[in-house]
């Protein structure tokens, strides 16, 4: 009876050992020399998880990139919506890269980069249609935009508060892009920076009439005074991005095309990252996803 | 067809989610060990301990069962980082929910541990073992052998407690679940069916192997089950 019970003892014992040793391992490796983003991997095509367990997205391509211009380590850091801000105040990462709206709430408790993305939309018709930012919506005008989208929920209010438009909802705003230009609807309706990139694309063929200010816009948040001095490396990577190109390739590359086509492109194309080149990276992601 | 559809994208999804599932094993079986062994102590000191400790313990028990498991969850991992302790999502997660679980073990043990006649101790007393002795080479072992049924209650509430650690951040099934959900533009019902399917799998072969392991510690006669075995013998 003593020496089965003694095995016992000897096995708890090693058993809390094992337990220790585990959470001390996992304490440890716990990082510190790099920037952490946190994100929420469930927002496509901001950011989300493919079927590698890598994280892709706009808003990871955008910070990826700068990351390399700017000279600096990120770890990307899947953490539910809900939970960034209070990670972000206690230390737990160091950048919000979620496609956050600045509110003035929010901005009492974290530091805002610049906003990068106008959530404000951008009318899209054929060049030489004479119509107008009114007109485009009214006057039982075929309008297009992508479903889900907060422009559809604008299309859809629209509709209800009594005003005659048609809507037409696509998949992807490439297909509503296709159909405008081929005369079927009169009229696109996108984010802005979706918006401008396809009037860039097709300069002779398309115009942009106007936008319509929701007044939210996304921007990467730190933490409140930005003890780390992270802005001014967001905010010189960002003109950086829109003076070499790369955001006008990522904007077309993840705003036109369906996630499938995406992930087979970031599968393609992300070595250019390993070597340090987002410049090409986005280039061939942006191509890539134009071939057949 | 959309139900080739749907079993290809069951097909695909699997995967992902068995991915998730070796987290949530581990999970589990982090909040079991921890709470296994600091069950056992706080359970000991609770009955056998001075006055001090069975309150002290008693306090941090009762603590530990008051508070939800996800409450738990974020004092541990956005409250310890305010004073410098920064853990991990799943050191967090081991720490909040093993000494949740070891809360709740400790009532298992106790309870076994007082059921167990205290003419026995009175009899290891009387042979010259000292209170501890005695207690864990007579009592312990047999107490053991009592909390098995009780303890695989617990297995499997703390098997499904770790699908709130998604919360926090560790990528266990159902945060698994939820990333195909988000790139496969819901399929909510049909991705989080699965999910449900493969704990409720978890759940009933955890169960069934601590049956098992009941039946092989059961000593035949002594803690018998059916009381007309008990007669007969006693015949």
């Amino acid at each position: 009876m003593v020496k089965v019970g003694s095995k016992k003892v000897r096995l708890l014992g090693i058993l809390a050992l094992v337990v220790v040793m585990f959470l001390g391992w996992n304490i440890l490796s716990y990082g510190q020399n790099v920037y952490v983003v946190g994100t929420s991997a469930d927002y496509p095509p901001f950011e989300w998880v493919d079927g590698n367990g890598n994280y892709v997205g706009f808003d990871m391509d955008v910070i990826r990139s700068i990351a390399i211009l700017e000279g600096i380590k990120i770890n990307i850091k899947d953490i539910g919506f809900d939970a960034l801000v209070p990670a972000l105040k206690s230390g737990k990462i160091d950048i919000i890269a979620a496609d956050m709206t600045i509110t003035a709430e929010r901005a009492k408790v974290v530091s805002y980069s610049e906003p990068y993305w106008a959530s404000d939309f951008d009318i899209l018709v054929r060049k030489g249609s004479n119509l107008n930012v009114v007109t485009a919506l009214s006057q039982g005008h075929k309008v297009g935009a992508q479903t889900g989208t907060t422009q559809a929920d604008f299309l859809d209010n629209l509709k209800k508060s009594g005003i005659n438009v048609q809507i037409k909802l696509y998949e992807t705003n490439d297909l509503a892009i296709m159909d405008l230009l081929a005369g079927r609807i009169d009229t696109f309706i996108g984010d802005s920076p979706v918006s401008r990139a396809f009037a860039k694309s097709h300069p002779d063929k398309l115009v942009d009439i106007g936008v319509i200010h929701t007044g939210e816009n996304a921007g990467f948040a730190v933490k409140k005074g930005d003890p780390k001095g992270i802005l001014p490396l967001i905010k010189d990577g960002l003109s950086k991005l829109h003076s070499t190109g790369i955001w006008d390739n990522l904007v077309k590359a993840y705003f036109t095309g369906n996630l499938d086509k995406i992930t087979t492109s970031y599968a393609k194309c992300k070595h250019y990252f390993k070597s340090g080149d987002p410049v090409s990276y986005a280039a061939a992601l942006a191509s890539s996803m134009t071939e057949k | 067809m959309v139900f080739n559809a749907h079993l290809n994208l069951i097909l695909k999804s699997l995967p992902f989610l068995l991915k998730g599932m070796v987290v949530t094993l581990e999970l589990t079986f982090a909040f079991l060990s921890i709470g296994l062994v600091v069950g056992i102590f706080l359970a000991l000191g609770q009955v056998y301990g001075r006055r001090s400790i069975s309150l002290l313990i008693s306090a941090f028990e009762r603590i530990f069962r008051a508070i939800p498991a996800l409450v738990l969850l974020f004092l541990f991992y956005f409250g310890a980082a305010q004073f410098g302790f920064n853990l991990s999502a799943f050191a967090a997660s081991c720490l909040a929910l093993g000494l949740r679980s070891a809360a709740y073990q400790s009532q298992i043990f106790r309870g076994a541990i007082q059921s167990i006649d205290i003419g026995q101790i009175m009899a290891a007393r009387a042979i010259g073992m000292t209170q501890f002795k005695a207690a864990i080479y007579i009592v312990l072992p047999q107490a053991l052998r009592l909390s098995i049924a009780p303890w695989s209650n617990e297995y499997a509430v703390v098997l499904k407690d770790t699908s709130l650690c998604y919360a926090i951040g560790v990528t266990e099934m159902m945060r698994q679940g939820r990333y195909i959900v988000a790139r496969t533009f819901g399929n909510a019902l049909l991705i989080y069916v699965v999910v449900a399917i493969l704990y409720f799998i978890l759940v009933i072969i955890g169960t069934r192997l601590l049956n098992l392991l009941e039946r092989k510690f059961r000593i035949p006669g002594y803690e018998a089950k059916e009381k007309g075995e008990m007669v007969e013998r006693m015949l």
